[in-house]
């Protein structure tokens, strides 16, 4: 059953992969152009900390892609059974709980092939400049956390996506309406409520899901191919 | 078991618009049962709840001998099923739709696959989204015959079809049953196209079964008699149903009467009741249709 599911997916999703495969093997290449060691042999400290400036300039991109990609595979994968009103899915002598685990399944060995374009092009890129002394490329350990960026985002829209539309604007929603309203809700409640004047409710949950050991930790932290 | 399918008294309330009401249905082992009734009549919603994709309010359903919904994965490996409308992935090849499909059913057939793919006159080759509606049609029923079901749930297989699909399709369906001794269960709005086939029919009209009884039942015992000396009140003690009464065209004396569950014997109830039978004529089978679903609608409620 997981085979024909992810050739399923495959067939789904192979018009959107192809330029996303491309550019996660190209963002690397790209973040370190124009990066190089000067002849002069004082001006090489001066040069490392210019490669760490411009390496910070691409940290962004690097996030960015990977969650594009997660959310277009999650899309992908409910987007014909939506379509179809889910009858051919339900109509299949499988539990759902077994149908939704096939799919996800297929969807995250197809995130292997952007992580892949990533590895290589990560590597090529670290290939291809001579680092000064003190800074390393860690061209695995950023494939790594872009694969698992790319699961967590995953993921996380498989699962809005498997609801309806209106389940899924209703998060989405939410979410955007707790980002832009969390802070001035919080100094409403800190009029009423002592301990919302000591902390900040919205930015401690965020920082919850973000910082370090959080379940999103890995979209934000250290994305940088050179570092110390 | 007696029964592939069994309904007992199952409800289910769409807002204020649409509701199934108590709807018991026995479909035996074996038979073609035809689910007869017009566009909204409630028929898809019931298959649909058969197959587990709708819970009813109240009610129990069992199908094959097996709860519905809590031994669906059991009951749908044995159910082909083909719904109102196209559910094929459209970017897939027709052959690569079955291989799909023949990935999540145990007893598929292959060799009888790929013999229907020559019968229907489909092309593995050929990509579902550039399909034709007798062909998407086709490939729904070779999809469902190549499980080997022991149950047939065919959701107005041919409609919208062209008459040498539709003969295809039905063709098809029989030469499976004739072959296997599967049970059918198939609904339509067509009902020349069930007479042929069906030995069992259920009709329904507004979410209610009006009539389920044996296809001879039903085409033999619906008739149009002409009653002289009729009494003005309700006609009581008559050993057959009723469905409709009105004055005949050009005699004040003479009435018209649309009966169910006639037999021949039953003249001799009219010279005992002091009426006058003058003539006796069969309906064919959507005649019949119609009037059991005139009568059984409230005259101010009827819509052609």
């Amino acid at each position: 059953m997981y085979q024909p599911m992810l050739f399923l997916h495959w067939k789904q999703i192979k018009v959107a992969l192809i330029p996303f495969v491309m550019a996660a093997f190209a963002l690397p290449l790209v973040s370190i152009q124009g990066l190089g060691l000067p002849d002069d042999p004082e001006l090489v400290s001066a040069a490392a900390y210019q490669m760490l400036m411009a390496a910070q300039i691409w940290l962004p991109a690097f996030p960015v892609l990977a969650v594009s990609i997660g959310v277009t595979l999650a899309l992908s994968s409910w987007n014909w059974d939506h379509q179809l009103n889910h009858v051919y899915a339900l109509s299949l002598p499988v539990p759902r709980w077994q149908y939704a685990t096939l799919k996800m399944g297929a969807g995250a060995m197809l995130a292997l092939l952007p992580a892949a374009g990533f590895w290589a092009g990560a590597h090529l890129a670290a290939a291809s400049v001579v680092l000064p002394p003190g800074l390393n490329a860690y061209p695995n350990a950023l494939a790594v956390r872009f694969f698992l960026a790319i699961l967590v985002s995953y993921a996380m829209f498989f699962a809005m996506a498997a609801g309806t539309v209106k389940t899924t604007m209703v998060v989405v929603s939410a979410t955007i309406l707790a980002l832009l309203l969390g802070g001035g809700l919080n100094d409403v409640l800190a009029s009423f409520i002592p301990y919302f004047r000591d902390t900040n409710v919205p930015q401690a949950i965020l920082e919850a899901l973000v910082s370090r050991h959080g379940p999103l930790e890995v979209l934000s932290g250290s994305w940088t191919l050179i570092d110390v | 078991m007696n029964s592939a399918i069994e309904l007992s008294d199952v409800g289910w309330k769409a807002g204020k618009s649409f509701a199934l009401k108590d709807l018991t249905i026995r479909v035996p082992v074996g038979s073609i049962y035809g689910f007869l009734g017009p566009n909204g009549s409630g028929k898809t919603t019931t298959i649909r709840m058969l197959m587990g994709m709708m819970k009813p309010d109240h009610g129990k359903i069992r199908v094959l001998g097996l709860d519905v919904p809590s031994e669906m994965p059991k009951v749908l490996a044995r159910v082909g099923y083909v719904p109102e409308r196209p559910h094929t992935y459209p970017a897939l090849t027709v052959g690569e739709q079955m291989r799909y499909h023949a990935s999540f059913f145990k007893n598929w057939d292959e060799g009888w696959g790929k013999e229907l793919i020559d019968r229907l006159g489909l092309d593995p080759a050929r990509k579902i989204a550039r399909m034709s509606k007798g062909e998407t049609g086709k490939l729904l029923l070779l999809l469902a015959l190549s499980q080997r079901p022991d149950l047939l749930v065919l959701d107005e297989p041919t409609d919208g079809l062209d008459p040498v699909v539709r003969r295809d399709v039905l063709t098809a369906v029989l030469d499976y049953v004739g072959e296997t001794g599967a049970t059918v269960f198939i609904s339509s709005h067509l009902v020349h196209e069930l007479e042929r086939i069906c030995d069992w029919v259920g009709v329904m009209d507004d979410g209610q079964l009006v009539a389920e009884l044996p296809m001879t039942a039903f085409k033999n015992g619906i008739k149009r008699i002409k009653v002289a000396g009729a009494p003005a009140t309700t006609v009581e003690n008559a050993p057959f149903t009723v469905l409709s009464r009105e004055q005949a065209n050009g005699s004040a004396s003479v009435e018209t009467w649309i009966v169910r569950g006639w037999q021949d014997p039953m003249r001799t109830y009219f010279t005992s009741a002091g009426m006058t039978l003058r003539d006796v004529v069969d309906l064919d089978l959507e005649e019949g249709f119609v009037e059991l679903l005139r009568s059984s609608r409230p005259k101010t409620s009827y819509r052609s």
